[in-house]
């Protein structure tokens, strides 16, 4: 049995009766407004990957810079030893 | 289509491709019903009918200076609808990955309406059971459209048109018909 045209007929008007009143003015209105349409799957995506690589970098930039820190602190305790030993002969 | 009412169409999209509102509006009504049939058929939600219908002609009406034949204006109004509507499903899809908890993205099934009839149910449960692209298909052939008229709305063969309607309606009578069986 296959849906006759009734069938369809009725879907269509059910789709038709979700029209408010005035819906053509409310458009026009939206379209002035520059109300944007829901974005497009590639923009989403496009702004989720910027998100993303923008995450990444500020990690990468902390990351170094605490390392850079870290290894200037190691330096300089090693510094401090060898001074420290060289006062004290040890290294003659 | 007759070549009076084509020339008259035509006509109608320049002027609104012009800015003229008037004719915008004149374009909105002649088609919102039709949109809002074909978004239903796609959707199958009756929730999402406004708000589709919406930007498809807001889409619409900052494209139609890009639509280079008017006399083509209804097949690229439904690729316009297509298109969106496919958007909405595979937004809602992935929303259903990345949110598998949210209450509101839950398969929720739209409540029977009051003057729904049986055979309203069973169309609408067999739509529902198949892929957008043949829900498309199926109601630009509702729409009275012809297989040239929707070949050029796909972008594809005539040939093509033929096969996929085909086994486009055979899925959906065997799932017709095993809802209103039951």
């Amino acid at each position: 049995m296959k849906p006759d045209n009734q069938a369809w007929d009725q879907l269509w008007e059910k789709a038709a009766a979700q029209l408010r009143p005035n819906f053509a003015d409310r458009v026009l209105r939206a379209a002035r407004a520059g109300v944007d349409a829901a974005p497009s799957m590639l923009s989403q995506f496009a702004l989720g990957a910027a998100t993303a690589a923008i995450c990444f970098l500020a990690v990468a930039v902390f990351q170094a810079r605490n390392v850079h820190e870290e290894d200037k602190n190691t330096i300089a305790d090693w510094q401090q030893i060898a001074s420290a030993a060289d006062d004290s002969g040890l290294l003659q | 289509m007759d070549p009076s009412s084509t020339t008259a169409l035509v006509d109608l999209v320049r002027r609104a491709q012009s800015g003229d509102e008037s004719a915008q509006r004149e374009i909105i009504l002649s088609y919102q019903h039709r949109v809002a049939g074909f978004v239903y058929a796609m959707t199958n939600r009756s929730d999402s009918v406004e708000d589709l219908a919406q930007q498809v002609f807001i889409k619409m009406i900052r494209a139609l200076n890009s639509l280079q034949a008017p006399a083509q204006f209804e097949s690229w109004l439904f690729r316009l609808a297509r298109n969106t509507c496919i958007d909405h499903l595979r937004r809602q899809k992935l929303r259903r990955i990345f949110l598998p908890f949210s209450i509101e993205h839950e398969d929720v099934p739209e409540p029977r309406g009051a003057v729904d009839t049986e055979e309203l149910d069973a169309l609408r449960y067999a739509i529902s059971q198949l892929r957008p692209q043949d829900r498309a298909l199926l109601a630009l052939v509702q729409e009275g459209r012809s297989h040239a008229e929707i070949a050029q709305t796909l972008k594809t063969s005539v040939a093509a048109v033929k096969a996929r309607l085909h086994r486009a309606r055979e899925q959906l009578r065997q799932h017709y018909q095993s809802d209103h069986e039951t």
